[in-house]
């Protein structure tokens, strides 16, 4: 079986190089049977990366513990799902994974109906499979994935157990099919470049592909917090780590970019400006990778044994050299034909005061994570830039995000007047003051959560005006009754109405990020029958237990819980010992409503029962959930193509020999 | 202090051998007993819960790798975190501030221990730089903007005749007016 997967790493490498080629003599000597040949190989290469996956699956799935890969992150013992999901537990499997998706992009672009006669194509498909050699030369020579052991051991290593959660799941994989998926908009901006087409049509081409790769990202990030909640123990779900935040820069900069497109497609400015933005955020996927791999930041998702870290730094350079020298070298055609503002008060302004914040904040966190590095380079002093340092930076930046949120859908573009300000503004000003007068009143103190909580319900309200004047326009046209026009104006103008949705979303979890802020905490050691009280909650511990699960032990804790008089039920948090691995993990019991989890960690025990517990009240952490949820949905309702979708325009240009 | 910690090692092998966990389970207590249980019964001034206790120790980053401060970290196989809780809250009992206490952290292992760095000599640069990056770049884009709108004067002058119409009423109204006549008329 190794040498079926050997084969086809090896297979896959020798026709992305030769698919590489192939495309670029087919567009050297403009013949279609060259782009063809390049075509047939760029699906042998996917369907190469699948036969690997599938033989790193069985492999895993069947414990071939002579595989060094299985043995090192897999166990007979382990569940099935998580032996399948071990595939990217480790350098090599993960890598394997990148490289499937990127060789599935590829040929989903190739053969996309959409991409008929377009001469872009071959461009396209040469720059996606130039990062398919590098992924396939890593996987070849660096970190391979079907190295077989000289002794076969009995047993494997076993699968890390805070890996062994549901979220491992889903989180790698969506956020891959993030990073990943950034590579299209980068190809097909960078093809734009060289074939000098440089108007807005290569945005419309990609809007959908920036907006799945963007929501995968969301995901990804969104289901690494909900996982780091529930399986770390210690009650958040944000903590600034490296990684973490080497996922949300590109997510800044795909924001920034999916708005600044509109100044574009509209006035056809910021041609620049866009094709840098796309370039930015694909260099910052290449630097999450290149964080992840060489372990230069300390950080708690970093793979141990990594010396990947030059590879993708090397790459990341010429990636962006190549870039940017092709982006100069079309300068003079991006200044041609640009477009013009006409006030400083107008929705374009506002857009790039939104790009302004967005790639501020980029910065911010950038600068934050490699601070360390540079305090060493500068002063031979490490110093550490924890969460103190980007809740400080980042919370004035995010909130004048929000605000720019508001305030944009209601300006008009081209120019606004101060009477359509008053129009627009004025009804949400005042709730919105009324909303952070009744939040002192009623005993909220902290400037900052109040001013956020003002700026935010400022933010919901001037979307609900902008779908009531939607809705009140559309009727004056059609006389429909209301839900029929809201209905109507949502899916005949699914960009901007799933773009308000997924604003609704972030205002949901901006809700709940202030909210978890609130939170209070004890720690108390308690007998059987005795109480911890915190917040309105009474928690009454009643014994401890243990059980067994397959070769794990599973001691527990019962404790009755009521608030404020009332029965709540009861909650069971667990230390879990595993048969194949040293520590213990942690699994937390959360008894949540919309309003608050009473969050409680079972610390330790002792020899007559009696345990420490962790006990926290986290308020509105539930909405970071669910504006998540609402965030997806109004992405895929503006992706959704439907009867009046018109996503992705068809290539109408002017035809070249090959496409 | 050292006395208690013994005793638990103690009664928690003890506590072993009577099955009320099993074999494997000693090893963990063995080691992580120290992070969670001695903090809750040390001392008496200060609580370790306390809004005291949790500013001076927030402060501090817990070195076994976790991302968190010594407030926070409750990181299975930490062996830093107890001895650091326990060493900063017989300081604090001792009456040193959190000035005082953080210099002294300061002193033995470098700045590096911070949770953020200081806002003095070159760390400053840390908390500066991204707001005059900000800053910068608003000037720039409000410069750059007006340079535009300079530049289109004359358009302007004639779009502001319309300037007095509900611009964003009409503009809506002329979407769906096209976009029914595309799709239905």
């Amino acid at each position: 079986m190794h040498l079926i997967g050997n084969i086809s790493i090896y297979l896959a490498l020798a026709l992305s190089i030769y698919a590489f080629v192939i495309f670029i003599l087919g567009i050297y000597k403009q013949d279609q049977r060259y782009v063809d040949s390049g075509k047939a190989a760029s699906l042998a290469v996917f369907i190469l990366a699948s036969i690997s996956m599938l033989v790193l699956f069985t492999a895993l799935g069947t414990s071939q513990f002579q595989f060094e890969y299985v043995a090192s992150y897999t166990s007979s013992d382990l569940p099935i799902l998580y032996k399948l999901a071990a595939l990217w537990a480790g350098n090599a499997g993960s890598l394997l994974l990148w490289t499937f998706f990127l060789t599935m992009y590829t040929a989903m672009v190739v053969y996309s109906r959409k991409m008929k006669n377009n001469p872009m194509t071959p461009y396209i498909a040469a720059i996606m499979l130039a990062n398919t050699i590098f992924f396939y030369l890593i996987l070849g020579f660096v970190a391979k994935p079907f190295i077989l052991l000289d002794v076969v051991p009995m047993e494997g290593r076993g699968l890390n157990p805070m890996l062994q959660d549901p979220g491992m799941l889903l989180h790698p994989v969506t956020l891959y099919l993030g990073y990943v998926g950034l590579a299209v908009p980068f190809a097909f901006a960078i093809a734009a470049l060289i074939i000098k087409s440089v108007d807005a049509f290569w945005l419309r081409m990609t809007r959908r592909w920036t907006i799945i790769a963007w929501v995968f990202l969301t995901l990804g990030n969104v289901i690494g917090g909900y996982w780091a909640y529930m399986e770390l123990g210690w009650g958040g779900y944000w903590a600034w780590d490296p990684v973490e935040n080497a996922s949300f820069m590109p997510w800044l900069t795909v924001t920034a970019y999916l708005h600044s497109v509109m100044i574009q497609e509209r006035k056809n400015m910021l041609k620049i400006w866009n094709i840098s933005l796309i370039i930015l955020s694909y260099a910052l996927t290449l630097f999450g990778t290149f964080l992840v791999r060489s372990g230069v930041l300390t950080s708690v998702h970093a793979f141990g044994d990594s010396n990947l870290g030059a590879y993708f730094l090397i790459f990341m350079a010429l990636a962006v050299i190549f870039s940017l020298y092709v982006l100069m070298s079309r300068y003079h055609l991006l200044k041609k034909d640009s477009g013009q503002f006409e006030s400083l008060l107008s929705k374009e302004s506002s857009f790039l005061i939104n790009n302004l914040i967005l790639v501020g904040g980029t910065f911010a966190v950038f600068w934050g994570t490699i601070f360390p590095l540079v305090s060493e380079a500068v002063r031979g002093t490490k110093v550490t830039v924890g969460i103190p340092f980007f809740n400080t930076v980042m919370s004035p930046i995010l909130l004048a995000l929000i605000f720019v949120m508001a305030v944009c859908p209601l300006i008009a573009w081209q120019r606004s007047t101060v009477k359509n300000l008053r129009d627009n503004f004025l009804i949400p000003a005042i709730i919105s003051l009324v909303i952070i007068g009744l939040l002192a009143g009623l005993g909220m103190r902290a400037a900052y959560p109040i001013i956020a909580y003002g700026i935010i319900s400022f933010m919901i309200l001037t979307h609900i005006v902008e779908f009531y004047r939607g809705v009140k326009a559309r009727r004056k046209v059609t006389k429909e009754a209301y839900p029929i026009a809201l209905y109507w104006l949502m899916v005949k103008n699914r960009r901007r109405y799933g773009g308000y949705i997924v604003h609704f979303g972030i205002a949901l979890m901006a809700i709940g990020i202030v909210g978890s802020n609130f939170d209070v905490e004890t720690m108390k050691t308690v007998q059987k029958g005795e109480k911890i009280e915190i917040a309105d909650y009474v928690l009454t511990y009643e014994y401890l237990a243990q059980r067994t699960e397959g070769i794990n032990d599973i001691v527990f804790a019962n404790i009755h819980v009521s608030k404020n008089g009332k029965d709540m039920g009861y909650v069971q948090p667990e230390r879990i010992f595993y048969g194949s691995w040293e520590e213990p993990s942690t699994e937390v019991a959360v008894l949540g409503n919309l309003s608050e989890d009473l969050y409680v960690v079972l610390s330790a025990w002792e020899r007559d029962e009696r345990a420490t517990f962790v006990v926290k009240v986290n308020p509105l952490v539930k909405w970071v959930w669910i504006g998540s949820f609402v965030l997806v949905i109004g992405s895929v309702f503006a992706v959704w193509n439907g009867k009046f979708g018109h996503i992705t325009p068809r290539y109408t240009g002017p035809q070249r020999k090959v496409s | 202090m050292e006395w208690q910690i013994w005793t638990y090692h103690a009664t928690l092998h003890w506590t072993t051998k009577e099955g009320v966990l099993s074999e494997k389970s000693y090893c963990y207590f063995d080691t992580t007993l120290l992070i969670s249980v001695i903090p809750a019964y040390a001392g008496d001034q200060y609580d370790y819960k306390s809004a005291e206790f949790k500013e001076v120790a927030s402060q501090f980053m817990c070195m076994c790798g976790c991302g968190q401060d010594h407030f926070e970290c409750n990181m299975q196989g930490c062996g830093l975190n107890d001895s650091f809780k326990v060493e900063i809250k017989e300081m604090m009992d001792d009456g040193l501030t959190k000035d005082e206490i953080k210099d002294y952290y300061i002193g033995m292992y470098g700045e590096e221990i911070l949770t953020a760095p200081e806002k003095k000599g070159f760390s400053l640069t840390a908390w500066i730089l991204p707001f005059a990056v900000l800053g910068i770049a608003g000037v720039g884009i409000i410069f750059v903007i007006r340079k535009w709108v300079a530049s289109n004067k004359e358009e302007v002058s004639l779009f502001d005749e319309r300037t007095e119409e509900e611009q964003l009423e009409d503009e809506i109204v002329k979407s769906m007016i096209d976009e029914e006549r595309k799709k239905y008329f």
